[in-house]
């Protein structure tokens, strides 16, 4: 299972900010509702977007850049109950 | 739009993702959960003693025992878990609905029933987690999504524990939707430690906090909790108590409002691991109404296993699998400071750099002290070496899987108005952004990890030492918390640290029994903080500490 060396360019704040509103908009989840930067409100766009950029920096590419055996696995909701289900 | 309905060849069935929609009721289940198999009442074995010296401090086996023979009646139980929720409460703020009409009316009732009860838990007052649907009691999950949601059905592992018996004393503080320690929808601190109730800097837990703030403080006998990403053990932990997060499957998650399909698990906040067995064989077993409760290996009898067995202290010969750096003293921070070159430290952050070096260094001498005492009853310690590959599968990331499944669940309500997820928004959101490719090779890795765990681990060990429900969690593997010491020399009061052991898939029955030999060598477990007015009470209540949108991600629910 070699983890692949290569990184992705590191998109900008805009480019990123770019792809989160229209992914969201894709689906008609509105953050326009939320206040665009209010430290006392529970959630602000400011900072709702500044924790997706950090998700978006840090987990698809870690996951993608997970490689598996050749005869990798098949998907598993529930690995511990296929071993159950599975077993002899 | 061609409905799809259910063909011949496919069970009725359908997943426990009952959320209602935003403006509706939720609709009865269409499969009824089963009532689950029928459980004897526990018995104390002969000559045991009855260590409480107050109704409260009974644990729950004891209380069941004290009812059966009428030493107690069911109405001096729950009268004296209300007086202390009466008088402490305020201060410890465990619960978001008390049910004290309703919980007396049900204690007499059992009282007046006469004939000595076969219900397990005949009588018993229960604290519930607010996201167990509970019939005819709002169930809020903290959420504003939930502020008026009154189910009409109980969640199967609730009406389990009635049907067993057990008297609804009140609905717990929580996490909003799971995602925290317990607070208000906007992310306002609720619920106390209860050895540190007037000091928020000492963690109540996770999600499930209400519930172990009170079972710890004794304003219930003992309680149920979720947990996805630790909110079961760490609360135990915080709190010195015993809790066991079971295998997924184990206990059907029917009523239970989701977190998200694949780690989210239902297990008892308990006082100690007779208590959480008890619980737990209650609990447990096939539920039609959850498909993935079905086709397992059958409900072993965990009452039986936390009692001795025999001339040995263990019921199984047990090897405990210990991890590298299990037992590794921390960093001193002068030392660190040096290290790391950080020039000027400020007050409060070298103080906190070293409360938690004292912390550390009395978790690694509780934890030597605990694999000393598992020694002592018969356990073998074999050192772990660490699985190839295992800090790639163990990353943050494939952690962040779990969150496309919560996006999905909530998806109508993401759409009508993200205001309704107030502080917890955050992995809501970033749930919505992770692309199916990533989840699906995500789903793939968990097979990874488990195949890892039990080729390389569990080839080695029975059960395995954890620092933090991570990884178990994500395979939907067994844990006991439990309580191994305390840290002394705070200002705040003794602090409970706690041991947590993982196990093979459906072996609660080893774990609680592991524990249970070891609640009898040491008394940890029987230990209880203070009432509140032992501790200074702070003149003048400034305003709670309040979480931040940010810090949500960053944590394991």
């Amino acid at each position: 299972m070699p983890r692949s060396e290569q990184d992705a360019r590191e998109l900008t704040d805009e480019e990123l900010d770019v792809y989160i509103l229209a992914r969201l908009e894709m689906i008609g989840v509105d953050l326009s509702v939320l206040p665009e930067d209010d430290e006392d409100a529970p959630a602000d766009r400011r900072r709702i977007l500044r924790s997706a950029r950090q998700f978006l920096r840090s987990t698809p590419a870690a996951i993608a850049g997970f490689e598996f055996d050749a005869a990798g696995p098949p998907p598993a909701m529930y690995p511990a109950e296929q071993f159950a289900w599975n077993r002899e | 739009m061609t409905a799809l309905t259910a063909t011949a060849g496919l069970a009725p069935q359908e997943l426990s993702a009952a959320v209602p929609r935003p403006g509706e009721e939720a609709q009865r289940p269409r499969v009824a959960s089963d009532p689950g198999p029928t459980i004897r009442p526990t018995r104390l074995p002969a000559g045991a003693p009855i260590q409480a010296t107050t109704t409260e401090e009974l644990t729950l086996v004891e209380a069941a025992h004290l009812l059966r023979s009428r030493d107690v009646s069911a109405e001096e139980v729950v009268q004296a878990y209300l007086d202390r929720i009466e008088r402490w409460d305020s201060d410890y703020r465990a619960f978001n609905t008390v049910l004290a009409d309703e919980a007396i009316g049900a204690a007499r009732a059992r009282d007046a029933a006469g004939s000595e009860p076969q219900a397990p838990l005949g009588g018993l007052p229960l604290a519930i987690k607010d996201n167990f649907y509970t019939a005819g009691v709002p169930t809020t999950a903290n959420s504003h999504l939930f502020r008026d949601f009154v189910p009409a059905f109980d969640a199967t592992a609730w009406a389990r524990l009635r049907g067993a018996g057990a008297i609804l004393l009140g609905k717990t503080q929580m996490g909003p939707l799971a995602t925290t320690a317990a607070t208000t929808p906007d992310g306002e601190r609720t619920t106390n430690n209860a050895w540190s109730p007037f000091d928020e800097d000492v963690s109540p837990g996770g999600s499930s906090s209400g519930t172990a703030t009170a079972v710890a403080a004794r304003l219930a006998s003992s309680g149920t909790g979720t947990q996805t990403g630790g909110s079961i053990t760490n609360p135990s932990n915080a709190q010195g108590l015993t809790g066991i997060k079971p295998t997924m499957g184990r206990v059907s998650l029917q009523g239970i409002l989701p977190l998200t399909y694949t780690r989210d698990h239902v297990g008892p906040l308990a006082r100690d691991a007779r208590d959480a067995a008890l619980m737990l064989q209650v609990m447990a077993g096939p539920d039609r109404a959850d498909p993935r409760s079905l086709g397992l290996p059958s409900v072993p009898d965990y009452v039986a296993a936390v009692e001795p067995h025999g001339a040995s202290d263990l019921r199984w010969p047990t090897r405990i699998g210990v991890w590298p750096g299990y037992l590794d003293e921390p960093t001193a921070p002068a030392e660190r400071e040096r290290e790391e070159d950080e020039g000027d430290v400020t007050a409060a952050a070298a103080e906190r750099a070293r409360r938690l070096f004292e912390r550390r260094a009395a978790e690694v001498e509780a934890r030597r002290s605990m694999l000393r005492a598992f020694e002592g009853l018969g356990a073998e310690l074999v050192e772990i070496d660490e699985p190839e590959h295992w800090s790639d599968l163990t990353a943050w990331s494939f952690n962040n899987v779990r969150l496309p499944e919560r996006s999905e669940i909530f998806l109508e309500h993401l759409r009508e108005d993200v205001r309704g997820f107030g502080v917890s928004l955050s992995p809501w959101i970033n749930g919505l952004l992770l692309p199916a490719a990533e989840y699906v090779r995500g789903q793939r890795a968990k097979l990874v990890l488990l195949r890892t765990i039990l080729d390389d681990v569990f080839s080695r060990c029975d059960v395995v030492v954890q620092t933090q429900p991570f990884p178990f969690d994500i395979v939907g593997l067994p844990l006991i918390a439990f309580p191994i010491g305390f840290e002394t020399g705070t200002t705040a009061g003794p602090r409970p640290m706690g041991g947590l052991l993982g196990g093979m898939p459906y072996a609660e029955d080893r774990l609680l029994s592991l524990a249970a030999a070891y609640q009898r060598a040491t008394d940890w477990h029987r230990q209880r903080p203070a009432d509140p007015d032992a501790f200074e009470r702070p003149t003048s209540r400034a305003r709670r500490g309040r979480i931040d949108v940010l810090d949500v991600m960053e944590l394991t629910e």
